[in-house]
């Protein structure tokens, strides 16, 4: 039967690893990442726009509401919406002066582009008008049902509400430089702290050899979810962090579950070797391993495939990480942690 | 055997019903009645669902100690009140700064006016006209800083036996430094007007009718009831310890947030029945089980996040969803290590035993790894990702207790009622296990 642990397929498993660990960490050190407005700072502005529009012109607006002295600004079209990010300008010193930068090009981006497309028109008057009649002939009948049917006129007048034609500003973001640092900071700060917790834990349930497997592992699928986003230059925001640290903390439980059919098959071991013990494991729990990828995919993948932009962004880097994650639990923690008490026992014995 | 099946039927309804509770909610009576998801404001919506403005400051100082955050915190609370931001939520994010979420605001910069003329404020005998802004001013010689008012609002009422008209003014109410420095003014200005300039702008310039020796005082003068409001507002804003400047401006539209939640929710009840499908696929009645576990999980959660006033953020809900497939991976565990037993030859009832007892050690471990960074994620995390934090905790707490108790009763009451075929459990036929029994002799 094909193994894992006990032959040299673990040196092939493992080389896997460290190749991919060395190149994120070159591409990380040497293409850094594509930061987003959360971290870079600037201001990210979603417009819905109703009637057919192309991406250059879009730009070309932008362009000349932000004047000449900006720095250059990037319009992304998603379905009939356009996301426009532009940073602010480098002449500006204090935090007062940056965010009356932004609201006042916000507000001259949204008026030419309603120049050029509109100011929004709802559909909200005509459903509004025509379900009013109807509460005025129902007033004359009951007086006591007006105000109830009132209110309700209200509530769908709003359901109805879709935009037919204009701009429509759906979501703005103004960040200052300074926030992403904080953020990274705080991030790394959150990384580092789990990392510490889980290693004391697994240390604590299991041993310390475990433990530093385990969080070995846990770095392992971070750093290659982080090289990826920087080979990639896909871009990096706040929920990527989220998303990162979801990681941190799910895909240490194949490791764990591995751990633990470890831990309880040498207790019965006899003459096997570390080795043999983690081929063993591994096997036992292999189908466990499987499912529980599946089940977990299935539900964050559906997140993906039916979420908005922003979730897509959030789900992608757990799908990616939840992958790496089984690789490295079943084809690499076992092998690692075997390899080490079997090099400790030899040493041992000479 | 009867007993199981009343039992099993029990459990089942208990569980239907815990579902109609957590979606719809129990009126009882008036002193009884638990709030449903669906029932109106049964969930505190975060503001990327709900559409909203994020404005988050920095104090411009290094340093500021606990005590001055807190007063910031609770002037801004103060200064949103009187605004009539009654909704707003008002939280601290690390050391120097402050995250103000104003629900159903969309004109940020109508929202960021209102609340970032947080300037220092200065009450000044003399002042020259700024050259560079004609509507702004220098202060020249100051009297006091802001910071010696302890407090100002707006009263309404007679501010002086001689004078007989009702109107509004706004009472000050001073420290004893700023009452001798403001004694002494006065006593120099009588018939001269005093100007409260705020960030360069004059306030409000109104004369010196006598020397002022008390802690109190009174402006008065021609103010309606919004504007005297206002005034006593800024003048009490006017004691932040230091400026504040905005770091973070967001604005959600409410028809952005209804969309993603819409589409969160859909996607969730697709993969809700995608996991039971797979579930029942490979481990049959088990895993027919195990899906109605997952009910018992559904309507727990949804019964916390109505009545416990979770903020429910868009990551929040992915991570719910995220949980519905962690939540069955107990029962994963569970139910291989059953099959394991099952195909050693072990009798239904002692391999339920057998798995449930040793899987247990790896579910508890398993799901601790991930409750620590859930943990971590709501300790330390800001706006959305602490969501996302709570969510997840909340998640995968409830899937564990529901993976291993429900699951476990569901499956107890199966072999009462003497439901024996292992292929039910998972074994492919009954000659495989005989194999495997032969194979380990």
């Amino acid at each position: 039967m094909f193994s894992i642990a006990t032959s040299k397929n673990k040196w092939i498993f493992m080389g896997i690893s460290i190749v991919l660990m060395i190149v994120s960490v070159l591409s990380l050190a040497l293409r850094g990442f594509n930061l987003d407005t959360d971290f870079a700072g600037g201001m990210a502005v979603t417009y819905e726009i109703a009637a057919e529009f192309e991406t250059a012109d879009v730009q070309q607006i932008v362009d000349n509401a932000l004047g000449s002295t900006q720095s250059p600004s990037s319009v992304q079209k998603s379905g009939n919406e356009v996301i426009v990010k532009f940073g602010f300008d480098n002449s500006l010193e204090t935090d007062e002066a940056r965010s009356d930068f932004s609201l006042t090009k916000i507000e001259a981006i949204t008026t030419a582009l309603e120049e050029k497309y509109g100011t929004p028109v709802t559909a909200e008057a005509p459903a509004e008008e025509a379900v009013a009649e109807e509460t005025a002939e129902e007033a004359t009948e009951d007086p006591v049902t007006e105000e109830a049917a009132t209110e309700e006129t209200a509530t769908e007048a709003v359901v109805e509400e879709t935009v037919i034609e204009g701009v429509v500003l759906k979501s703005q973001d103004i960040v200052s430089p300074s926030t992403g640092a904080d953020l990274a900071r705080s991030a790394v700060w959150m990384s580092i702290l789990a990392c510490l917790a889980i290693l004391l834990y697994v240390t604590f349930r299991f041993e310390f050899v475990s433990g530093v497997v385990a969080v070995l592992a846990l770095v392992h699928d971070v750093l290659l979810l982080l090289g990826l986003y920087s080979l990639l230059q896909w871009s990096v925001d706040t929920n990527f962090i989220a998303a990162v640290l979801t990681v941190l903390g799910y895909s240490i439980n194949n490791t764990i579950v591995i751990m633990d059919r470890i831990r309880e098959n040498t207790r019965h071991a006899r003459k096997e070797s570390y080795a043999q013990i983690a081929e063993s494991s591994i096997w036992q729990t292999f189908n466990r391993s499987v499912n529980t990828t599946i089940t977990t995919l299935l539900t964050i993948g559906m997140v993906y495939i039916l979420g908005v932009p922003s979730i897509q962004a959030f789900s992608l880097p757990i799908i990616i990480g939840i992958v790496i994650g089984f690789y490295s639990s079943v084809f690499v923690s076992g092998s690692l942690w075997s390899t080490w008490r079997d090099s400790a026992v030899k040493a041992k014995r000479q | 055997m009867s007993r199981s099946i009343v039992k099993f039927t029990a459990i089942i309804l208990v569980i239907a019903a815990l579902l109609y509770v957590g979606i719809y909610g129990l009126d009882f009576s008036d002193s009884v009645s638990i709030p449903g998801v669906a029932d109106e404001g049964g969930i505190t919506q975060g503001l990327d669902l709900k559409g909203g403005t994020v404005i988050v400051y920095k104090a411009q100082t290094d340093n500021p100690t606990e005590e001055e955050m807190e007063t910031v915190v609770n002037i801004i609370r103060r200064r949103l009140d009187l605004q009539n931001y009654t909704e707003a939520t008002i939280t601290r994010q690390g050391t120097d700064k402050i995250r103000v979420e104003l629900p159903d605001v969309q004109d940020a910069q109508k929202a960021v006016e209102t609340l970032g003329s947080t300037a220092q404020l200065v009450f000044a005998e003399s002042i020259l006209p700024d050259p560079n802004d004609p509507m702004k001013v220098i202060v020249e010689k100051e009297v006091m800083q802001g910071t010696e008012v302890k407090n100002a609002f707006a009263e309404y009422g007679q501010t002086d036996d001689s004078m007989s008209k009702m109107a509004y003014h706004i009472a000050l109410e001073l420290t004893d430094e700023g009452k001798d420095k403001f004694s002494e003014a006065t006593g120099r200005l009588v018939g001269s007007p005093i100007y409260i300039v705020m960030d360069n702008t004059i306030l409000s310039a109104p004369t010196v009718n006598q020397k002022i020796e008390s802690n109190t005082c009174v402006i008065t003068g021609d103010f309606e009831a919004e504007e005297a409001k206002s005034l006593a507002a800024n003048i009490k804003s006017g004691s932040l310890p230091f400026s504040l400047e905005q770091v973070e401006v967001r604005t959600v539209s409410a028809t952005l947030g209804d969309e993603a939640l819409s589409n969160a929710l859909f996607a969730g009840i697709i993969g809700l029945i995608l996991v039971m499908l797979f579930m029942i696929i490979i481990y049959r009645l088990m895993g027919f089980l195990s899906s109605i576990a997952l009910m018992s999980y559904l309507a727990i959660v949804l019964i916390i996040l109505a009545n416990c006033h979770v903020n429910l953020t868009l990551p929040g809900i992915a991570g719910i969803i995220l949980s519905i497939g962690m939540a069955v991976d107990a029962n994963v565990v569970i139910f291989e290590r059953i099959k394991e037993e099952l195909k050693l030859g072990k009798t239904v009832r002692s391999a339920v035993d057998a798995g449930f007892n040793r899987a247990l050690t790896a579910v508890i471990d398993s799901n601790i790894t991930t409750i620590i960074s859930a943990v971590i994620l709501w300790w330390l995390g800001t706006g959305t990702i602490k969501g996302f934090g709570i969510t997840l905790f909340i998640g995968i707490v409830v899937s564990m207790l529901s993976a291993i108790f429900v699951t476990k009763f569901l499956l107890k009451q199966m072999i009462g009622m003497n439901v024996k075929n292992l292929w039910l459990y998972g074994i492919k036929t009954k000659k495989d296990t005989v194999e495997m029994k032969g194979g380990k002799a």
